[in-house]
């Protein structure tokens, strides 16, 4: 009850105020990309100024509301190219690679967080290192090896195993230091009580850890969701391409139809809403700090 | 179960020995095989510089040619065939092949699957004349291949006339000895003798470790270093014949010529004077050098070729011998013993992270080597077909990017700041990380404090509308933001005018276009750290925030005493890692600012990649990638120190 | 070198087998492109049509985004792998041919009837160091697009072209006279070429500071200072929104503007007028051609070929400039009745006989950042044009010489 009662003190208004902020701040070039969107037209400016503007004018053209509304640019691009059929491939792509990265990331951060073995900080220092040499220069060697070497060119496999090995040197820091934090009384009890190392990470570690496989799982969903050129490069088959890839088609080279790609975009950023929608009960204040102690 | 010295040294020794042994018997094998081919090259070439004049006296076309390139294969015994291409017309004038008789006897025109050997006289003919206009040699102008069938060489060189090139030649060879064998018993002795030598003088020592591991040591190197005095003599060996084999041929050649002068009805043009010497050439027809104007072999030039291939031997045989060392003293002295336990040991932890790291090494690890192995070379655009080794140039890649420190240039003017120098770029790229980072921090983590109040309400339609920027592809949303600075059209700028504030060009000075990609990026990276934050503040129990009430602690204490150093297991991993991602931020610079102006907001990344991909200079940029590489592993140690982040 | 040899030998073999093998039976082509809508729509009509002249040939398409289609075959090719033909703008000719693998050389194949059959300069832009590497398919090139309720004659020579734009242009209320991207250095090149000025004298030699390319510049600066009849800051979007509202009276600017025109616009096209500058000679912009390469990796060169020559031959051609809505690089197209009617095909046609191809050699790419740099200086009175073209030229020369430096 005195919890309950502290949380009422801290006045709401104020930090609503801020949020307000902040979200206007947010989505205001998102509304732009809405407003290109549902414009029907392909320029990326809208904004139609008359000679010797007045504040007015100014005010009108900065605020993201499209002349006409107009369906056609989602249309078009739902119905010019197989676009359904790509971003089903992108959601399949991008729920292995969040089903791969999170285990292998879970297994691996749980070894670096529970177990003291030689070659640990060099572990994770390697994760780390992995990711500081600059991936624009990595194209052509990435092709060599799951295309030329591996040989999973055109399949979803080869997109997967680099999107996934992608996300897991962040997912097993952060995983880990999350893991740091959950109290090891708990696994000890357990062990007395005669449950085995898999039955403790699956059954006590992981659902505590819900927040960080939680952030884990958005982070390597992302890491595979918008990626463009490694898809286009490996796919040789349009039928496998992913919806990055079928957005790309709208712009580039001379004549570029903003109005779909955004459209596109949108499209593009609803799976992820819902994503994150699903996944923020586990981010929501107070459902398994308390049972840590408990 | 350690198992004591002795054995552990005989063991090492057997290994040792093996190792050693078969890397010298590949490197010596290679080597005599390398002294062999050259010989048969240069050999092959100086025939066909001598059938070249020839075909340059006759004319280069016409029954004048057949007749004497009829008479030159008739001499010739070590050549099985010649061809003679004719560009214009897609003509075979001659050919002395066995297919092309009959209705295929030349002179006729080319047919379709005859396209390889037409392209073959076209990339010659081109290879001439870029090299002729750059004054450089990049383009071979003799092709030496193995042939389609069985061990010959097919070679061929250009024809020219007038100054142009008209045509080829092309000759094959007879079918060349088999390559020579490297013999393989004094290898074997080598791994052998050794190891009974060690076993009876173990006998004496004991078990006592260090002499044990100083008889090793001893037998070990001593047969190694045998082989490499064995192997450095078979390969001189091989190369002295070289030089008088080809002086030789350059002699008969010589006499062949000039015994098919054909009746002089045309005297020799001058643009292809025959100095036989100058026969024995590299793939860009310049002469060796290797032999005076007469032919006799020049032996002080020949002496300094050699020492230096010897050089390149002894120093792979030695670095194999050192490996070969290591691995005895490591067996030896008990540490492969150790590792072995080591492994089984922690089983299950090198069993959950095996996964993950194996996938790491393949995708990560050797891409990364590879690029590593390229900043020491000069690998670009024209030489990208040649071995690494005759591209090597050692540091100078490095110290071309490290040692230049004309950050200031003085123009017309007064001085201006040089914004392509490494150092300006590098304190740039710090201060777009630094703020980047502290901006993304501080407003995912407010955020997300706030987020995180309790029974606030329309929590969830905020959480979902702030990560929109993260869910978006950012092509779009970046150009959105570059749209939002045009200096006519943006928003930023009507604002401005709304408010009677001069418009401002964005992108013509370096510290605004600084700030339109420091807001477009701030922009796009807070939800990730605000998502972080959200999490991480779930693992702190409530209750404590309740005992530190009780204690009289204010909000800001609890803040700073509970709130930042539970946040730090998971806040501390997203810096470190947010920092690396920041400091190659590539989309939002290429986008945002493209480096206007003039360079100035470039960070190393980008410009690695205008090394790469404008400038065409792949070893240059690897260099630039692996400095970039560096900094950012020095700073992960650093802050690993710092933060203890990898400690439980 | 022994590797490469061996290589390539190696693939003589497999030629020779491939064409032992399938002269009869043909094959299947794969081609990759990087067209959507229309021009899609047309390339996969002549595809369709191949394919039903030619039982036994199989030919497939693969669309592949603009963005990537680039680094997917330089990825891909070089490695074995990748299609049989791929269509792409002359610019990364150089670098492919240089890197080796990647396209196959057709001056075997050529015969001279089919080499008559092009413009002899979109010829020349698939032509590298002697050798020719691909059939050309269509161009791209800048003409005169204007505004026919504001102009009534388009200006023949640059000096109808300045005193109509002077009388058109009220920068008070916003009107310009003309307007173009004259900071981007592609179309600033039109002005060089004009006075006989380019980028590179003979080979990669860059002479971005000729006399010619110096005139241009300060002609360029004329109009923007003096005469001032041009827009400040020209981007893409304000020469669009300016010609739209009526604002812009006429632009410079390439076939992909038309389809950003209104549609309550009246315009027109026309050749870009002659410079009086440069004794009444024509302002030549630069012209990009898509060509019809073979990769040196396809195993089916003869089949492919053929496939080329048809995809480039009238049939084809008519369908691709009808339907695609592309300017082909075939000649006898514009013979045609439809084509000859069509006032756009016609216009750009009209334009192209003045264009110079735009360099395909690899060191053209060094060239844009220096350009762009000079050329917002220069416009900006950041410098005198004579000092940023001199910057220019040694930033490029320095660039060009590094890559050429020897160990």
């Amino acid at each position: 009850m005195a919890r309950s009662r502290r949380e009422e003190q801290i006045p709401h208004g104020p930090l609503h105020l801020i949020l307000v902020v902040a979200t206007l701040v947010t989505m205001y070039p998102v509304l732009w990309v809405i407003t290109i969107a549902f414009s029907g037209k392909q320029s990326l400016a809208i904004a139609d100024l008359p000679p010797d503007p007045s504040f007015f004018d100014r005010l009108r053209a900065v605020i993201p509301w499209p002349q006409h509304w107009s369906f056609s640019n989602f249309v078009s691009v739902m119905t010019d190219q197989p676009f359904g059929r790509w971003l089903l491939n992108s959601i399949i792509v991008a729920a292995l690679t969040t089903l791969v990265g999170v285990f292998l990331s879970c297994t691996a951060a749980y070894a670096f967080s529970r177990f003291k073995f030689p070659g640990r900080r060099l572990g994770m220092m390697s994760f780390l290192v992995s990711q500081m040499f600059p991936g624009t220069l990595m194209l052509i060697p990435l092709y060599i090896i799951i295309v030329q070497v591996l040989g999973l060119g055109s399949t979803k496999i080869g997109l997967v195993i680099v999107y996934a090995t992608t996300s897991i040197p962040f997912s097993v820091w952060m995983l880990k230091g999350y893991f740091d934090t959950i109290p090891k009384e708990l696994e000890e009890a357990a062990l007395i009580e005669g449950a085995s190392a898999g039955q403790i990470f699956w059954r006590i570690v992981l659902p505590l850890a819900k927040p960080a496989v939680a952030i884990t799982a958005l982070f390597s969903f992302m890491s595979s969701w918008n990626e463009f050129i490694l898809a286009a490069t490996f796919m040789d088959k349009e039928d496998m391409y992913t919806a990055p890839v079928g957005l790309r088609f709208f712009v580039g080279g001379f004549s570029q139809q903003w109005g779909y790609f955004a459209a596109g975009s949108i499209i593009v950023s609803i799976p992820v809403v819902f994503l994150f929608l699903y996944l923020q009960k586990y981010l929501v204040s107070g459902l398994t700090a308390g049972s840590v102690k408990g | 179960m350690a198992r004591p010295a002795h054995v552990r040294f005989a063991v090492g020794v057997l290994l040792a020995g093996a190792l050693g042994s078969g890397l010298s018997f590949k490197f010596t094998r290679e080597a005599v095989r390398h002294e062999t081919a050259d010989v048969e090259r240069r050999q092959a070439v100086v025939k066909l510089g001598g059938l070249t004049a020839l075909v340059g006296r006759a004319g280069g076309d016409g029954d004048a040619l057949r007749k004497a390139v009829a008479a030159w294969q008739a001499q010739e015994k070590d050549v099985a065939q010649v061809r003679v291409l004719v560009m214009a017309g897609l003509r075979l004038e001659a050919s002395t092949a066995a297919a092309d008789a009959g209705d295929r006897a030349a002179p006729r025109r080319l047919q379709r699957e005859e396209k390889p050997f037409y392209d073959r006289g076209q990339r010659l003919a081109t290879a001439v004349r870029t090299n002729r206009e750059e004054e450089t040699a990049r383009k071979l102008e003799i092709e030496v291949a193995p042939a389609a069938t069985g061990r010959r060489l097919s070679l061929a060189a250009p024809v020219e006339a007038d100054g142009d090139i008209v045509g080829m030649v092309e000759i094959e060879t007879t079918e060349l000895p088999p390559e020579p064998a490297e013999p393989i018993l004094p290898y074997i002795l080598a791994v052998v003798a050794p190891l009974a030598v060690f076993g009876a003088g173990a006998l004496f020592l004991g078990r006592r470790r260090w002499p044990l591991a100083a008889l090793a040591v001893a037998c070990v190197g001593g047969s190694l270093v045998w082989l490499l005095t064995t192997g450095t003599a078979h390969v001189e060996a091989a190369r002295l014949g070289t030089a008088q084999r080809v002086a030789d041929e350059v002699k008969a050649q010589a006499g062949l010529l000039a015994s098919l002068s054909a009746p002089t009805s045309t005297p020799a043009p001058p643009a292809a004077p025959a100095v036989p010497s100058t026969w024995d050439a590299d793939a860009y027809r310049r002469p060796l050098g290797l032999l005076t104007a007469d032919g006799a072999v020049d032996k002080q030039k020949l002496a300094e070729v050699g020492r230096a291939s010897d050089r390149a031997l002894r120093r792979s045989l030695l670095s194999a011998d050192g490996l070969a060392l290591i691995l005895l003293l490591f067996v030896g002295l008990g540490g492969a013993n150790r590792l072995g336990r080591t492994l089984r040991r922690n089983r299950q932890a090198y069993l959950y992270i095996a996964p993950a790291m194996i996938g790491m090494l393949i995708l990560v690890f050797f891409p990364f080597f590879y690029g590593i192995t390229l900043s020491f070379t000069d690998s670009n655009l024209y030489n990208t077909n040649q071995p690494l080794s005759e591209i090597w140039v050692g540091l100078r890649n490095y110290s071309d990017i490290l040692g230049d420190f004309s950050i200031v240039k003085q123009g017309e003017g007064g001085s201006v700041v040089n914004y392509l120098n490494f150092y300006w770029t590098l304190g740039f790229t710090i201060v777009w990380t630094v703020t980047n980072v502290t901006i993304g921090v501080t407003s995912g983590l407010i955020l997300a404090l706030i987020l995180n109040t309790k029974a606030l309400a329309l929590r969830p339609m905020y959480r979902v509308l702030l990560i929109l920027p993260w869910a978006m592809p950012n092509y779009i949303t970046a150009l959105i933001w570059k749209g939002m600075f045009h200096r006519q059209f943006g928003v930023i700028n009507h604002v401005l005018q709304m408010f009677g504030i001069p418009a401002l060009s964005w992108f013509d000075h370096p510290f605004t276009s600084y700030l339109t990609a420091l807001a477009t990026n701030g922009w796009l990276s807070f939800p990730f750290m605000m998502v972080v934050s959200l999490g991480a503040l779930q693992s702190i129990p409530a209750d404590i925030y309740e005992a530190a009430r009780v204690d009289g602690a204010n909000r800001w204490q609890a803040f700073k005493a509970i709130t930042l150093p539970s946040l730090r297991p998971a806040l501390v991993p997203a810096v470190i890692i947010s920092v690396v991602w920041t400091f190659n931020m590539f989309n939002i610079i290429y986008l945002v600012t493209a480096g206007e102006p003039g360079g100035a907001t470039e960070i190393l990344v980008t410009q690695a990649y205008k090394f790469a991909f404008e400038r065409y200079r792949y070893g240059y940029a690897a260099a630039y990638s692996t400095v970039i590489f560096a900094i950012l592993l020095i700073y992960g140690f650093i802050q690993n120190r710092v933060s203890k982040a990898t400690e439980a | 070198m022994d590797r490469d040899a061996r290589r390539r030998s190696f693939l003589f073999l497999l030629v020779a087998c491939a064409l032992g093998a399938s002269s009869a039976a043909a094959g299947e082509l794969v081609v990759w492109h990087s067209y959507r809508a229309e021009e899609r729509a047309a390339i996969e009509k002549v595809v369709a049509a191949y394919n039903k002249d030619h039982p036994g040939t199989t030919v497939t398409t693969l669309a592949v985004p603009f963005d990537a289609i680039a680094d997917k075959i330089s990825a891909a090719v070089p490695r074995g792998k990748g299609p049989d033909i791929f269509i792409y703008a002359q610019d990364r000719l150089g670098g492919w041919i240089e890197a080796g693998n990647t396209i196959e050389p057709i001056d075997f194949f050529l015969d001279d009837a089919t080499k008559a059959r092009y413009l002899p300069t979109t010829m020349a832009a698939m032509t590298y160091r002697g050798q020719t590497w691909g059939l050309p398919l269509n161009y791209k090139v800048i003409t005169l697009i204007y505004n026919k309720k504001l102009v009534k004659a388009p200006p023949k020579d640059t000096a109808e072209l300045v005193k109509l734009c002077k009388s058109l242009t009220d920068k008070a209320s916003g009107r310009f006279g003309l307007a173009y991207a004259y900071t981007d250095y592609y179309y600033h090149a039109a002005l060089q070429n004009g006075f006989g000025g380019g980028v590179f004298a003979g080979g990669a030699k860059p002479q971005l500071n000729s006399k010619e390319n110096l005139a241009a510049l300060e002609l360029l600066l004329r109009w923007q200072d003096k005469d001032q009849f041009l827009p400040t800051e020209p981007s893409v979007a304000l020469i669009t929104a300016l010609f739209n509202e009526g604002k812009a009276a006429m632009v410079f600017s390439g076939p992909w503007f038309l389809g950003e025109i209104a549609k309550e616009v009246d315009w027109g096209l026309a050749p870009l007028p002659n410079l009086v500058e440069a004794g009444g000679k024509p302002i030549r912009p630069w012209m990009t051609v898509e060509g019809v390469f073979i990769s040196a990796q396809s195993k089916n060169k003869d089949v492919a070929y053929d496939f080329a020559k048809y995809l480039t031959d009238l049939p084809s051609a008519k369908i691709m400039a009808l339907d695609g809505r592309q300017s082909p690089a075939n000649k006898a197209v514009y013979d045609d009745a439809k084509v000859a009617a069509d006032p756009v095909l016609k216009a750009f046609k009209q334009q192209v006989d003045v264009a110079v191809p735009m360099p395909n050699l690899p060191e053209m790419t060094m060239v844009w950042g220096p350009a762009t740099t000079m050329m917002n200086a220069v416009t900006k009175h950041g410098a005198t044009p004579k000092a940023g073209l001199d910057t220019a030229q040694a930033a490029v020369a320095n660039a060009i010489s590094q890559l050429k430096k020897k160990k």
